[in-house]
């Protein structure tokens, strides 16, 4: 089992009410397995499949697909980008 | 040089940043800078920035690696401000240094065409007593399209 930090930013941290949150998981998986994960295991996990909401690994824009290795620090959810 | 930052900047110091001797024959230059909703002309408006440290300096440095392989720039200069902003208030610089001015427009053009949808920034409005987050513009995606044609 590896330790994952899942990190929540903006709207998204307020709809889960959580700016991080620690997993313990069997790696690899996708990001769209832990999307998954954290909907059932978190109390407002449903806002995870909210339109548009987009993920990043160790600060690389990822899509559901993706595959989030053994030696992963960080995994990200947000909203669409509103920057400039 | 790529900076996110709470404090405001100084537009001619950064100008002065992107000047090198004898090679520079343009500098282009975008500040982007906090406006009166139209729809509220009478409300106190105001942004909160929320940026994820560490991905969104990551993002930029991407975003100008990317414009350095397309143009051949003397020097980029991005710019983020991050916290409460007011009206009026400066929220980002985009500069870029060149032999011509050709490839300082289009760098500086591209590079706030990535920023907008390529970048870790979230902005939160408020319009007098009310704040929501701002919604991504899918004219923003769209502008991305032209750089790939």
């Amino acid at each position: 089992m590896s330790k994952v930090k899942v990190v929540f930013f903006a709207s998204l941290k307020e709809a889960v009410g959580l700016s991080e949150y620690l997993v313990e998981l069997d790696l690899p998986i996708s990001v769209g397995e832990l999307r998954q994960y954290l909907v059932d295991h978190l109390d407002k996990g449903g806002a995870l499949l909210g339109p548009g909401v987009q993920s990043s690994v160790d600060f690389e824009f990822t899509r559901d697909t993706d595959i989030i290795a053994i030696n992963t620090r960080e995994v990200a959810f947000f909203p669409p980008v509103t920057g400039g | 040089m790529i900076r996110v930052q709470q404090d405001d900047f100084d537009v001619q110091a950064l100008y002065k940043q992107l000047l090198k001797k004898n090679d520079t024959g343009a500098v282009a230059m975008f500040v982007g800078l906090v406006r009166q909703f139209a729809d509220q002309p009478n409300e106190t408006c105001s942004f909160e920035l929320e940026h994820y440290p560490g991905m969104t300096e990551h993002n930029l440095q991407e975003i100008v690696d990317d414009a350095q392989r397309r143009w051949p720039l003397l020097d980029v200069c991005v710019v983020h401000r991050v916290g409460r902003l007011s009206v009026d208030d400066q929220i980002v610089f985009v500069g870029v240094s060149a032999s011509h001015r050709a490839e300082a427009f289009q760098a500086c053009d591209f590079i706030m065409d990535y920023l907008k949808s390529r970048a870790a920034f979230w902005k939160k409005e408020t319009q007098g007593e009310c704040s929501q987050w701002v919604d991504a513009k899918q004219g923003d995606a769209l502008s991305l399209e032209r750089w790939s044609q």
